[in-house]
């Protein structure tokens, strides 16, 4: 092997190791927040928090990496809520069953909605996604005798303890404990898209987002692949919601408005999207800091959207383009990817 | 130059074409772009398909490589009927292109261009995409050490880790080709190659398209670049407005009437 | 009887139906020139309706001066949002991220006017809304009169100018091929940001005669937006006529699924037919199809 060949294989491993090292530095992070951070309150935030990183990263996917613009993201989200509480409380079906089924219903959706729109320019796509999110509102609003509409569905039970042999190890009435179940659940997830985005799928991915007649010409289906995305992104902010539904425990249409959509994409563009890494960071950043800056609460939305502008305008690859700018000052010299 | 090349030229065997076309019609908006177009493409050849602009050139390319579907005719590719096939497919059947505008993707580097080429090729297990076994590590290595083979052979050694977007104009055209023949063709269009190219940039590009040729790959190009045609085409089929107006060899394409009617004021010298 | 719910309907839904026209019109002129889509659009409708409506309570001015100036406020705004958005953008070449910034921008807009305006309805009462007319057994009230005179008039102008005038013409040439048009010595950005202005006054316009009939809070917009939306899909990106014939008919369908059905279907009903259209005609019910250029 050439000298080239070897530093390349060495320079390899270093990052390799480097990523193994973040995962478990992540790791460690979540397991100690919830013990600095042990009241009720900071606990709550910290779930919201690992909630709206894993909404980020299915829409990252979807957004970040085959180029399309879905708005209405709260459509899936609320979809893998329903259908997953729907399930348990009124057929009695176990919750990780119930899960799955929720996962897989909001999957679909996507899928469908992907499909109607996959040939057409991306603005037809943006609309068709924002009139699927309202409709499926206006469903959960208005189809009372299955959802109970404005009303809400009361007293949804976390998950089942993990009981082994009659003792449990995990209830997750206990926040630590569900927290670690959604925020583990998350970096999962986190580490399967970042499994496939570093295969040969990313890079199929990659150049639908660039040019799909130019990846047509070396075989690839954009629009199949497209759809599968879709599916894929959208069946992770399902699960979302089947946290986000046993967590909070009442279940209101209202928590999955347009707004919410428009949250999500918020998250992502000021992470950077395309990056997976970014939208984490920026699900944490526009999640905590309304909570930080107690004082602008009520203009917490009006800062999603001048944060989601501004950065548009000025730094498009948001954070992640932030976090390397810093990094060639501290350390010039660096090279291309 | 010319009897050189012709020393060269492997001798057309008598085996079927490789492409035939028959009777291709398109039109948009009620304006023919082909018009009853036939032909046939000898396996391992180089064949030239040239006219003024607007002759329809590219639209056949496009029809050729599924980009667009004919009104009607037909095409085959070694006897398999292409009809409805949409692009992508024919990629795996050993159908390539380049583009007349570049298309390459402008935010990878050289190499990972030309890796994203190997697309139909990959022989990854699907679970293997999440858990980067021995299969995974195995063909990333035999993906890279391909790529690394095609940039040699255009020359980009030296540029492998350069975003493609900051090429200069001739390395991306080399890009685009090596990109194509990552997904191994049996079958290479090539629309419109030395447009924006210099005088040795053209030679450069004449060379690879024969060395091409001697490895058993057929070509199409569609081509303005007279000299490039004239020195490197078995056989030439000329256009306008659509329509078929001559085919034959550099010599007879040059002696024809109708081709220097076609051009008159134009490039054939 | 039922012919006088019907033709009532009918009334409403023209009514409603032209201010849509409006408001999509303003879209799909935009999308035209410049294959954007200004998120904000439907915010600029609401703000004309808070101008519309200061402009009148605060000075005590009339209800149709105060149509001119939420024209007059809808205009500045689509001059401003084209200068800081869409003409930076237009630069970087990426689709999508100028309908990413106005997202952004409509998320501003809709939150400060809450901040501002409160979220409770304001009661947006014109010497018009209560006076009615009565024929055949139905009831017209001038205020509906006032908005399909002033509609019609409006679009009737919009048609002529793009058919018959030079700057007409000139938008539509820069809607067919901007590089062209621009090289026959007709300055695209200048036509883009006109473009612009007429599209926001429209818009502006419509909030002011949208408010009376309906509900004045900062959302006032979203329930427009997504409907325009979906007018501008269904009568085809770009196309006058289509964008008008949708308009109608999707104003049509609103009042009679309310007066049939159940007022809580209407976004259903709408989005169904959105969607179905993109399955079926996705260019919209007149366009024909525009090739990409490869």
């Amino acid at each position: 092997m050439s000298d080239s060949a070897i530093s390349q294989r060495v320079g390899k491993e270093k990052m390799l190791r480097s990523r193994w090292v973040g995962y478990f530095l992540a790791a460690l992070c979540i397991i100690a927040l919830p013990l600095i951070f042990n009241d009720t309150y900071w606990r709550t935030n910290l779930t919201i928090c690992a909630i709206n990183v894993l909404l980020a990263l299915g829409l990252d996917f979807i957004l970040g990496y085959t180029g399309q613009l879905n708005l209405g993201h709260s459509a899936f989200y609320g979809l893998g809520a329903y259908v997953s509480t729907l399930l348990i409380v009124k057929l009695g079906i176990p919750f990780w069953a119930a899960f799955a089924a929720g996962v897989a219903f909001a999957g679909l959706a996507g899928m469908f909605l992907s499909l109607f729109a996959v040939r057409l320019r991306g603005h037809y796509l943006a609309i068709a996604s924002l009139g699927f999110a309202v409709i499926i509102y206006q469903i959960l609003l208005n189809w009372i005798s299955l959802t109970q509409g404005p009303l809400g569905i009361y007293g949804i039970s976390p998950p089942p303890a993990i009981a082994v042999g009659g003792a449990v190890i995990a209830d997750f009435r206990n926040l630590t404990a569900f927290f670690y179940l959604v925020s583990g659940f998350t970096l999962l997830v986190y580490l399967l898209l970042d499994q496939l985005v570093r295969s040969p799928v990313g890079e199929t991915l990659t150049a639908i987002r660039e040019d799909e007649v130019s990846a047509a010409s070396l075989g690839i289906n954009g629009a199949a692949w497209k759809v599968f995305a879709f599916g894929l992104g959208a069946a992770v902010a399902g699960a979302a919601g089947c946290f986000y539904a046993s967590f909070v425990g009442t279940l209101v249409p209202d928590a999955f408005y347009v707004n919410e959509a428009f949250t999500i994409l918020a998250m992502v563009i000021v992470g950077g999207m395309g990056t997976l890494i970014g939208p984490v960071f920026g699900a944490i950043l526009l999640t905590l800091l309304p909570e930080i800056l107690r004082g602008i609460g009520d203009l917490r939305l009006v800062v999603y959207g001048a944060a989601l502008t501004f950065v548009v305008l000025f730094m498009p690859g948001g954070l992640v383009q932030a976090a390397r700018m810093v990094q060639e000052k501290l350390w010039p010299g660096g090279r291309a990817s | 130059m010319t009897e050189a090349a012709a020393a060269e030229r492997p001798v057309a065997t008598g085996t079927a074409p490789l492409l035939r076309a028959q009777n291709l019609h398109k039109s948009f908006g009620g304006v023919h772009a082909v018009f009853d177009i036939s032909l046939e493409v000898p396996t391992g050849s180089i064949f030239a398909i040239i006219g003024p602009n607007g002759a329809g050139k590219s639209t056949l390319l496009n029809l050729i490589s599924g980009i667009y579907q004919p009104d009607s005719g037909s095409i085959s590719l070694d006897g398999q009927d292409l009809s409805g096939m949409r692009a992508y497919r024919r990629v795996r059947l050993g159908l390539a292109r380049t583009f007349q505008k570049i298309r390459l993707f402008k935010q990878l580097s050289v190499l990972d261009n030309v890796i994203a080429g190997f697309h139909v090729h990959h022989k990854i297990p699907a679970w293997q995409y999440v858990i980067h076994a021995t299969a995974f590590a195995q063909d990333r290595q035999h993906c890279r050490e391909e790529a690394l083979r095609l940039l040699e052979f255009f020359g980009m050694s030296a540029r492998l880790n350069v975003f493609a977007g900051e090429l200069s104009y001739g390395e991306q055209r080399m890009l685009e080709l090596a990109r194509s023949l990552a997904t191994k063709p049996r079958l290479l269009l090539v629309d419109e190659p030395a447009a924006g190219l210099n005088a040795a940039e053209v030679d450069v590009l004449l060379d690879r398209i024969r060395m091409l040729r001697s490895r058993g790959i057929t070509v199409i190009v569609v081509e303005h670049n007279m000299d490039l045609v004239m020195n490197v085409a078995d056989r030439i089929m000329v256009m306008d407005y659509g329509r078929h107006l001559f085919q034959g060899t550099a010599s007879e394409v040059q002696k024809n009437p109708a081709v220097i009617a076609a051009y008159l004021g134009g490039e054939l010298s | 009887m039922t012919t006088t719910i019907v033709l009532q309907q009918a009334i409403n839904g023209v009514v409603f139906g032209s201010l849509y026209v409006l408001v999509a019109l303003g879209l799909t002129l935009i999308y035209g020139v410049l294959v954007q889509i200004n998120f904000a659009h439907a915010d600029f409708v609401t703000l004309g309706a808070f101008a519309a409506y200061f402009f009148m309570h605060l000075i005590g001015a009339g209800y149709i001066l105060s149509i001119g100036v939420a024209f007059l406020v809808g205009g500045a705004l689509g001059w401003l949002i084209n200068a800081s958005i869409f003409t930076p953008l237009r630069r970087r070449g990426n689709e999508l991220l100028p309908l990413i910034a106005t997202i952004g921008v409509s998320v501003m807009m809709q939150n400060l006017m809450l901040t501002w305006f409160g979220p409770i309805p304001y009661a947006f009462e014109t010497q018009y809304s209560s006076q009615v007319i009565r024929f055949a057994g139905i009831f017209v009230s001038w205020q509906n009169i006032i908005i399909i005179a002033v509609s019609s008039v409006t679009i009737a102008l919009l048609y002529a100018f793009m058919k018959f005038t030079f700057l007409g013409k000139a938008l539509r040439a820069v809607s067919q091929d901007r590089e062209t048009a621009g090289l026959m010595g007709i300055n695209p950005n200048y036509l883009i940001m006109l473009t612009f202005v007429i599209a926001s006054a429209l818009a502006g316009m419509a909030g002011a005669m949208l408010a009376p009939v309906l509900v004045l809070t900062p959302f006032a917009g979203t329930s427009v937006i997504v409907k325009a939306f979906a007018i501008v899909i269904i009568g085809g990106f770009g196309n006058v006529e289509g964008t008008i014939l949708a308009g109608l008919i999707v104003g049509l369908i609103e009042s009679y699924t309310t007066q049939f059905l159940d007022p809580g279907l209407i976004d259903i009903v709408v989005f169904a037919l959105l969607l179905l259209m993109l399955a079926i005609k996705p260019t919209g019910l007149i366009a024909e199809r525009r090739e990409e250029n490869v």
